[in-house]
């Protein structure tokens, strides 16, 4: 049985101009002790699908109108505050994309670790003091001993995405969502971030999702990913077939606009033309139909699931997906 | 060769520390500590860095915006430091710059309309007609609609306000535009779109760009020369070609190869550097990067390293680096 089973969720959030629906119709898993990648641009819907697993969308103006979220065999989605209290933070836990603004400014990084240790480990002040010292030791903080009585402040971007790390891991979650962890971060700190979290999640059997806009993130650190597109998943599978072969227009087009190191430079870069669709104003069938190269009559008319044809090893949403070709 | 358009020499720029009682200046941060480099007509120079290496702080001091602390700049003839208040104004019509956030860098109170506008007005460029036939054509060059003319910034997508950032920058005709991390703020699919639109304007208008980015893969794929940057510093400058398939310095081989790449067949080796990018207020002795650098050798940590060439004259590579032994001193 996978940890986590979302089963066509459905999350929709009332704005001024109407209701929009953020996730429709998403389903995936996670396994024990894997990396699942979310990938997407601004707007699609990553954090919010990230967002109902931690059962943490702002209600109101959000929803979730539909779906399941099973975790552990348990339907997350009719969980009560107070028991997603006690999962958040011992099962499953967190990790945002700005760590200045998840930390506390006003309490030490010691205090803010503790608090996660006493409350669910039931440890007393002084055994989650040494257990903190542990914790930031392990995820490469020089003098732990020292840094544990500091401020968010007084670390820099780097050391502080360590101590949510380091916080999110404190209790061996058995999920670890981290959320854009190193889009803030310049490249050689999001280099060795990437690699903690790889190694601690090796080491911990912790099973992450990622989510990020960085494709070469998901590369280099995912087993499988799941692109998403205007509130939906349009492509999933490992991350080998998915960059190699993918299948769905958008996936394919997203990779090659990606600008990379290469020996010669591309006169020009190739681009998805169009903008996303309004979430207010989608058009039928098809929701990248007005982009794609290769859409058809019925794109306009349906909106396709997400399938598995023949050879292929990832499933997409699409009804005239890239052929596989055999390599 | 010709002339270059811009030409850059040992430009400075510290911000004093403020402390004490007395508000004394108790320290300096060394933002741009002595770069030098010229940009040649039609082309661009990349800048890449890290968050805090001076990079933004340099494109600023290039145009004015920060009062330089020493050093020269010069665009074609003109000496840009020495301008007075009223020709600095007219210097302005040739250089422009493009800034990240064009949500912030556009007044959420004006139509793009009175935006474009703008900058029309202050020159006092041409007649009211004109100056609205200009804005359309403007318009028009960035790939927008006449019909978005009357809109206000929030009912644009951030490609289109960025697109609008792009037009206003334009509306002088200037020689010479910093970009600011233009694109940094962008999808990867507006991005190359709007990539694409920078190329097009430098091809057709002949402007040359200094384009700021943290990002080297956007870097290459823009820029005709590339300038990597430490600490207030330029520690490497070569053609983008040379640069890319031969980085000289340490720094800029790390910095490459911890760009992840979106191909896991790919299993590149990686440099992770440990540690962090030490205060500009108080930079490492010696070679700024020496404290973080897996090639560092004693002389790295007292001897600051002097730029040399280790390219050709007219394909020049220049790497500040103890490991390409010394530049002749005498």
């Amino acid at each position: 049985m996978p940890l986590l089973e979302v089963d066509n969720l459905q999350v929709e959030f009332s704005t001024e101009r109407g209701v929009a629906r953020a996730i429709d119709g998403v389903s995936f898993n996670v396994n024990e002790g894997e990396t699942l990648g979310i990938v997407g641009e601004s707007g699609c819907g990553k954090s919010v699908t990230s967002l109902s697993v931690m059962g943490l969308i702002p209600r109101p103006p959000g929803r979730i109108v539909g779906g399941e979220i099973r975790f552990a065999g348990q339907d997350l989605t009719q969980l009560s505050d107070k028991a997603y209290r006690k999962l958040r933070g011992r099962d499953m836990s967190m990790i945002f994309q700005e760590p200045m603004t998840a930390l506390n400014p006003v309490f030490t990084i010691g205090n803010q670790i503790s608090d996660v240790l006493r409350r669910h480990k039931g440890l007393s002040r002084k055994q989650a003091r040494t257990r903190g010292i542990e914790m930031l030791a392990e995820v490469g903080i020089p003098a732990p001993d020292k840094r544990i009585d500091e401020y968010p402040h007084q670390l820099s971007g780097g050391m502080r995405q360590r101590v949510m790390i380091a916080m999110a891991l404190s209790c061996d979650p058995k999920l670890l969502i981290a959320d854009e962890p190193t889009t803030a971060l310049d490249v050689t700190i999001q280099a060795q971030v990437l690699e903690l979290i790889k190694n601690l999640a090796a080491d911990h059997g912790t099973a992450v999702i990622l989510i990020t806009h960085d494709l070469g993130v998901v590369a280099e650190t995912c087993d499988r990913a799941a692109v998403m597109y205007c509130g939906r998943i349009i492509e999933q599978g490992p991350v080998d077939a998915l960059f190699e072969q993918p299948r769905h227009p958008y996936t394919a087009g997203l990779l090659a606009s990606v600008p990379r190191i290469r020996p010669d430079r591309l006169p020009r870069l190739p681009t998805i033309p169009g903008i996303v669709p309004d979430l207010l104003d989608l058009p039928d069938g098809c929701r990248f139909r007005d982009r794609c190269g290769q859409a058809l009559e019925r794109c306009g008319q349906f909106d396709p699931d997400l399938s598995a044809e023949g050879d292929a090893r990832t499933e997409a949403a699409c009804f005239n997906p890239n052929p596989v070709t055999q390599t | 060769m010709s002339a270059p358009l811009l030409r850059v020499r040992n430009l400075t720029k510290h911000f004093p520390v403020k402390g004490g009682l007395l508000r004394r200046t108790v320290a300096q941060v060394k933002a741009v500590d002595g770069v030098s480099f010229d940009i040649a007509r039609g082309q661009t120079l990349g800048l890449v860095g890290e968050s805090g290496c001076g990079k933004s702080t340099l494109g600023r001091a290039i145009l004015r915006l920060h009062e330089p602390t020493a050093g020269e700049v010069h665009l074609e003839d003109t000496d840009v430091i020495a301008a007075g208040r009223s020709e600095l104004k007219r210097l302005r019509r040739n250089m422009q710059i493009i800034f990240q956030d064009p949500y912030a860098s556009l007044s959420p109170r004006r139509t793009v309309f009175e935006t474009l506008r703008e900058p029309l007005d202050v020159h006092g460029i041409g007649t009211k007609t004109e100056r609205r036939k200009k804005v359309e054509e403007l318009l028009e060059v960035v790939g927008l609609r006449r019909a978005v003319l009357h809109r206000y910034p929030h009912e644009f997508s951030g490609g289109q306000r960025q697109r609008v950032g792009i037009a206003r920058a334009l509306a002088l005709n200037p020689k010479f535009i910093v970009a600011d991390e233009a694109v940094s703020a962008l999808d990867v699919s507006v991005q190359s779109q709007v990539l694409n639109l920078i190329d097009d304007l430098q091809s057709e208008f002949g402007i040359s760009f200094l384009f700021i980015s943290h990002d080297l893969a956007v870097v290459q794929h823009i820029s005709h020369q590339v300038g990597v940057m430490y600490l207030g510093q330029l520690v490497e400058t070569a053609g983008a070609a040379d640069l890319y398939a031969d980085p000289k310095h340490p720094y800029t081989q790390a910095l490459m190869s911890a760009i992840p790449v979106p191909d896991p067949a790919s299993g590149s080796e990686r440099i992770v550097l440990s540690g962090d990018v030490p205060s500009p207020m108080n930079p490492p002795s010696g070679c700024p990067f020496h404290t973080r650098c897996p090639a560092a050798m004693p002389q790295c940590a007292s001897i600051e390293p002097k730029m040399q060439n280790l390219g050709s004259e007219d394909k020049p590579h220049w790497v500040s680096c103890h490991l390409y032994g010394d530049p002749a001193t005498d």
